[in-house]
């Protein structure tokens, strides 16, 4: 690897966002390759979508039925056990993620070293096995599911209440919409020029890979974490 | 190149559409590699969105897009400018004359198609106007069967195609694989995906099959 200063990469997700998974899993392995430095920043997409006036796709009933087929494809593709949850309009529009987003804000602030799998595991309950991220119940069972203790579990629940928390969510949510964000995944990375560019969706790693001066391997399976 | 059958890529497309620029390019020059038919279908863009309730692009999104489209010309060698009022070009002017200029020479001379898709880009997305070098009686014959019923109902016809597949914009790609199964694919960045559909070799933007030049 280079020594070169790593190239700073943002990336803003809420684990309701199958497409932000995609996003995710890739730039993940893409630290095996590539020198970057990948900064995640959890963000509520739900507040995302409000500001920018745009709607979710799925009010669309053909991009709905189209992103199916679509997810389905990009599962095996990049080997990333997706599956569309059962009641997934419930999912989307009326459970949320406010909860799931605000514990990952909490544990990116205290225990940063977490992040990587706890958002793993959010999106491994949601969109793999659909179980529920909204009841603190649920929550702590994936904290569990990460390895962290029981005492430290209970302290990183309590802390969803805690107001840094809260403004903190917000705080990088409201960073997206500068850089002009309306959906997710959003990327903002810092090219050669030390010029930030924005990237939406899942599908400029192409792209992102020229603007960064890397090369482009495609799905990058050999280093999945989360494999079909 | 392959003695097994060509599978067959149908490429929907609008020229109101730069992403729809980007696919067709792009499988024109993959045309060179793969061992596909690639179906040239124009649609009518203005009724696919409004068929399937889709909305236009909200302000960020379109802010995104003019950074997005740059990039991706610079990219794929693709000399997209945009309009400075892309609006009025969009939504006002619109495209229903040159889609029905597009099938009526899909219809009668499709050897026509692919050069005159990439000129009539070529007028909306880039100030360089080019000549069609077409002979004048020809072209004007052309221009005139935009009114002919024949023609109006091909464009229909091709556009309901469109929208029985569950299509809500362009460009939209319907693949055949050798199972000849079809595949949907929308937009212009599943290039990828489909090349391991059609058990292919993706090898990047393909540059060195560029018609057009920056």
């Amino acid at each position: 690897m280079s020594t070169a200063a790593k190239k700073t990469v943002l990336l803003f997700y809420d684990v309701l966002s199958p497409y932000s998974w995609i996003g995710f899993e890739y730039l993940c392995r893409a630290r095996n390759k590539w020198n970057i430095d990948l900064v995640f920043k959890p963000m509520l997409l739900a507040a995302i979508m409000k500001e920018s006036g745009n709607r979710p796709p799925m009010m669309v009933p053909n991009k709905g039925i189209y992103s199916g087929k679509d997810l389905h494809r990009l599962r095996s593709f990049y080997s990333i056990p997706l599956n569309r949850p059962a009641n997934v309009q419930d999912v989307l529009m009326n459970k949320g993620s406010l909860s799931a987003q605000r514990l990952l804000t909490s544990v990116q602030m205290t225990q940063s070293d977490l992040t990587e799998r706890l958002s793993r595991e959010l999106w491994m309950r949601v969109w793999s096995r659909d179980q529920d991220i909204t009841a603190n119940e649920s929550l702590l069972e994936a904290l569990k599911a990460i390895g962290v203790p029981d005492d430290k579990a209970t302290k990183l629940i309590q802390s969803i209440k805690d107001p840094k928390v809260i403004e903190r969510l917000k705080e990088v949510t409201n960073e997206a919409l500068s850089y002009g964000a309306f959906g997710a995944p959003t990327i903002v990375a810092t090219d050669a020029k030390n010029e930030k560019q924005l990237f939406f969706g899942s599908d400029r790693m192409e792209l992102l890979a020229s603007i960064l001066g890397e090369k482009y391997e495609g799905p990058l399976v050999e280093f999945a974490a989360a494999k079909l | 190149m392959s003695h097994a059958a060509k599978k067959t890529v149908s490429l929907f497309y609008d020229v109101m559409s730069p992403y729809a620029w980007i696919a067709f390019e792009f499988l024109c020059r993959a045309r060179n590699k793969w061992n596909i038919n690639l179906a040239l279908k124009p649609i009518w863009l203005a009724a696919i969105v409004k068929a399937s309730g889709n909305m236009p692009p909200v302000p960020n999104k379109k802010a995104y897009s003019r950074k997005d489209l740059s990039r991706l010309s610079t990219f794929y060698s693709i000399p997209i400018n945009q309009p400075a009022n892309l609006h009025e070009v969009l939504m006002v002017k619109g495209s229903l004359s040159a889609q029905r200029l597009l099938t009526s020479v899909q219809m009668t001379q499709s050897d026509m198609t692919e050069h005159l898709s990439r000129e009539l880009w070529m007028r909306v997305y880039n100030r360089a106007l080019r000549s069609l070098g077409v002979p004048e009686d020809r072209a004007k014959g052309l221009v005139e069967s935009i009114n002919d019923s024949k023609v109006k109902e091909k464009l229909k016809e091709v556009t309901n195609e469109a929208l029985s597949y569950g299509a809500f914009g362009a460009p939209m790609i319907i693949a055949r694989d050798e199972n000849n199964e079809e595949h949907f694919l929308f937009g212009s960045d599943r290039m990828e995906l489909l090349a391991s559909i059609l058990g292919e070799k993706y090898e990047g933007p393909l540059l060195q099959y560029a018609v057009t030049k920056l």
